[in-house]
Order: C-alpha cells, then structure tokens, then sequence
C-alpha cells in the first residue's frame, strides 16, 4: 500500500481547468483568471493533517499532498517537494530532520579558506546515485505513477549562495566575503557545478528539467548591490547556461527571496531569459516588492509573479491578505508577459486555510482576464 | 564554392527532418553576402537563413585553396521560432560578425512562435541587430520550448 491509498482522485474536470489557466500567462491564451502560485511546501502537509517532519522525510508523501490541497485550493495543476539545500550532502554536509522545521545542517564542515581545495565537484553519474537526486528521482516516479497530470520535473539549484554558505558557516561565509573572495567565489562555484550536474542528471532521466534558482542569502540586508551581482546574479546566470547546454531548461523560476530593495537591477543584464521563464521578487526593504514596480522593471523579460507577505498568511486577519493581493494584482496583473500572484516566499507551514482562501479570492475579483 | 557533408553529417541533417540542399542554400547566401558568425578560436562558421518559416543553421569551417574555397559541414539544425529584435547583449563570446566585423555577445533577442512573443538566449551582434542561435540551444531548450508553445496554446 502506497501513500496514493490515502488520497481521494484528482478532479480532472478541475485539473483540465487549472491546466489551461495555468498556460495563460505562458502562452498569451487569457484564460479565466490570473493564477496563484503561493509556493506551498510543508504547510501541504500539514493541511493533511501530517506534520512538517513528514513532508521532508516522506518526500512521496509531501509531493502528494501538495498535489492534492493544490486542488482544494484551486492553485496550480502540477507538484513541487524540495527543501532549500539540495546538493549538500553530496558535498558533506549532515542534514537532520526537525519535528517543525525543513532539514537543517548539522553545522559546518570547512572553516579555512584553504579547506574549499578539498572539495570537489560531484560529476552527473555519481550524483544519479546520491541523496538529492535519488529523491528528485523518488518522487517524480511515484507523481509519474499516481499523479501523471501534474508531473513537470524540476531541479534546484535555488540559493546557490545560501546553500553554499552553509559549509563554512553562514556568519563566516559572510565574513569571507570581505577577507577571503577567492575562496568565497569558489565555494559557490563548486556548489553550482554540482548542481548543473543535477540538472543534466534529471534531464537525462525525464528529457527535460525546469530550473528553479535564487537569490536568498544574497539580498541587501547582507550583501551590497555588486557583491549581490558578483556572488549570485552573475552565478545563477552561469547555473542557467551550463544547465541549458547539458539538455535541462525550457522553464526556469528565478525566486529573489528577502530584501532587494536596490540589488534588483542587478538581474536584468546579468539573468538568461528564455520563453517559460517566470521572475519573483519578495520584497523592497520591509515591504513586499511592489507589483507595479516589478512589472516597469522586468515585464518585458519574462512572466512575473507578485508577492503577498507570508507574514500575513499566519496573521488572524484575512482581509489584510486581501487587500494585499488586491493591490499587487493591480499593479501587475496586465503585465506584458503575463502575471501569476504568489507569496513573497514559501507560504508558512500553518497558513490558514482562509488566508489562503482570501488569496485565491483576490484573484477571482481582480484578476479575471477582460474585466480590466 | 564546394561545399563538402560527410555521409555522417549527411544522416544528422536527414534525422533533424532537413535536406542537404537547403544547408547547402544558407551557406551559399551567407557566403554571398558574409552575414554570418565566426568563432574567432577555431574558424567555425554559423550561419542561417529562414527557409519555409523555418531558420535553418549551418555550422561549417571554410578551406581556402589557390583557386577555389571548400566548406566542410559540420553540422546542420533549424527552429521554428521566428527571431525578433535583441534584448540585450551581456557578455563577450568567442564570435564575430562577419558582416560588421564586430564582436558579438551572449545576450537575449525576442523570438515568436505561434503567435506568442518571449524572450531567448542567443549570440547577438549589437551592430547590426542580427541574431544566432547556437545548436545546443535550438536542437535542446527551444526545441522543448517549441513543444511546450504547442501544447499550451492549443
Ligand atoms: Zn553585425
């Protein structure tokens, strides 16, 4: 018995839907609505009744749930699992799991500038047999059995930074940045070169493999607009290439998580943008990355998404999330590229049910195509 | 000009659904008017030129003898997408317009299919506004984009 048994059938009146909405932004074809996307991950989980720990230890589990409350939510008709540090413990870094939070590192494994020479890039064939891609291969087999209709393959190299950070340390990373940029530059990019392999890893099995890359711990909370470009424009702009030229692509999710108050220019010159690309940013400062803004700056280069601030989908208050959404779909929705609405990151494990409703309401009043 | 395909050359350009002869037709126009790409290391030529609404690519190395020049076909491919204005140019590559006699970058352009315009990866020469797309490219990312236009417009 599988976790299949524990799930009532995908509507396919409702999925045949979701998947032609789900094409508009793409592909010109205005559809009923403007879609949402609000990143689910955990909370699919715990909407199910499972718990966080389930959703990152019982990956086939987690992607079936999303799977279903995507449905009940009325949001997109395809499924997603990750955590944010794939490719880690290829590298050596200890993942353990938490009762309440994602996997986390045991802590770090280099602590000299001169320890990052002893790290070496893991190539295509050894990373098909490891921890990150025999979970990619896990799950999107069991979505390929029980859930064919929302299968899209996808590899992360997400914050290729953050991730990279995490073997030293996330404060000394930082500090290396300053003291030691050779070694800091090469530590990021011995951890994208791992995962490029990943991406052409699952190309290989699926024939194809969206991307989803960002800039996290890069943001101008930390980081100023060149170390931003330096260390993580420029890096993810390599991550996309690479990976384009081992097969992977057409679609690509570029999640500008955190602050980005002024770094967000830096992206324009320096992102690869292909048709199926879709460009988020979470936030200008405290506040969410204004809507309108996103689409002056970026509309002409890929499909966006907007943000509403995951801090508001917890808060007891669910017309704070309506209006939230109502302005930001507003400023982006007649975007020329498309525009779907999404959270400012990944929708927090106990989002409530009618903050969630509240947005996917929000798009149905503001975001039906012709009605503006 | 002799233009030479190996018999292996030959069988790629037949598996990718393209004759010989209009490979041969984008090197004789792209020699005719020197609109192509020259990979400043090696000598390799791409150059293309839209055949039935489809842009048709030769990639070739030219042989110059006493009387006449050879070109040698190493590989041929094509895309369905229309290609548009450039985007961007972001950065130095090892090609050259030959038609400026100019640098040209890895950048963006504009490409169309079926009615829906986005952006794409491509070599751009910012001099004269033309635009190539490399075989990994085409014969990979586009190729799957292609598909995807097709399924999702329909
Ligand atoms: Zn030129």
């Amino acid at each position: 018995m599988g976790y299949e048994e524990s799930f009532p059938p995908m509507d396919m009146k409702w999925h045949a839907n979701a998947t032609k909405r789900f094409a508009s932004p793409f592909v010109d074809n205005p559809h009923d609505r403007i879609d949402v996307d609000p990143i689910i991950l955990s909370h699919a989980a715990v909407a199910c009744g499972y718990t966080i720990r389930d959703f990152y230890e019982k990956p086939e589990l987690g992607i079936h749930c999303v799977g279903y409350i995507s449905q009940l939510y009325d949001l997109l008709p395809v499924t997603h699992w990750f955590y944010s540090m794939p490719w880690t413990r290829e590298l050596g870094l200890k993942l353990q799991y938490k009762e309440t939070l994602p996997p986390i590192s045991t802590g770090p494994i280099l602590s000299e500038p001169g320890d990052v020479d002893k790290l070496r890039v893991m190539d295509k064939e050894e990373l098909k047999k490891n921890f990150t891609q025999q979970e990619f291969y896990r799950i999107y087999d069991y979505v390929a059995k029980n859930l064919p209709m929302t299968l899209v393959p996808i590899s992360y190299g997400f914050d290729l930074v953050g991730a990279a950070a995490e073997l030293v340390g996330v404060e000394n990373f930082i500090m290396w940045t300053f003291t030691e940029p050779e070694a800091a530059k090469k530590l990021v990019k011995i951890y994208t070169d791992t995962s490029v392999n990943g991406a052409a890893a699952l190309a290989d099995k699926y024939g194809m493999a969206m991307l989803i890359v960002g800039s996290v711990l890069a943001n101008n909370d930390i980081f100023s607009d060149d170390a931003v470009e330096e260390y993580s424009a420029k890096m993810m702009r390599y991550y996309v290439d690479q990976a384009f030229r081992k097969g992977a692509g057409p679609q690509v999710f570029y999640h500008l998580c955190g602050n980005h108050e002024t770094d967000y220019k830096v992206f324009k010159d320096n992102l690869i943008w292909s048709p199926f690309t879709v460009f988020h940013i979470g936030y200008k400062g405290k506040n969410v990355f204004p809507s309108k803004l996103l689409k002056e700056e970026y509309g002409q280069k890929a499909t966006l998404m907007g943000s509403v601030d995951t801090k508001l989908m917890i808060n007891p208050n669910p017309v704070s999330v309506y209006n939230q959404a109502k302005e930001q779909l507003l400023g982006g929705r007649d975007a020329p590229k498309g525009y779907i609405l999404g959270n400012s990151c990944e929708c927090p494990p106990y989002t409530l049910p009618g903050q969630m409703l509240a947005l996917v309401k929000a798009a149905r009043d503001f975001g039906t195509y012709g009605s503006w | 000009m002799d233009i030479k395909a190996s018999d292996q050359v030959k069988e790629t350009v037949a598996k990718r659904g393209l004759k010989v002869d209009d490979v041969m037709d984008v090197i004789k126009t792209a020699e005719g008017g020197n609109k192509k790409a020259v990979d400043k290391n090696t000598g390799k030529i791409l150059a293309k030129k839209v055949i039935n609404n489809v842009t048709v690519y030769a990639d070739y190395n030219v042989e110059k003898g006493i009387l006449k020049s050879h070109a040698n076909v190493n590989s041929a491919y094509s895309h369905r997408m229309t290609l548009g204005k450039i985007v961007n140019a972001t950065e130095p590559s090892n090609w050259t317009c030959a038609h400026c006699n100019a640098p040209a970058f890895l950048g963006t352009a504009e490409m169309t299919y079926m009615g829906v315009s986005r952006n794409g990866p491509a070599v751009v020469c910012p001099k004269c506004g033309d635009v190539w797309v490399e075989e990994y490219l085409a014969t990979k990312t586009l190729a799957a984009a292609e598909g995807l236009f097709e399924k999702k417009k329909a």
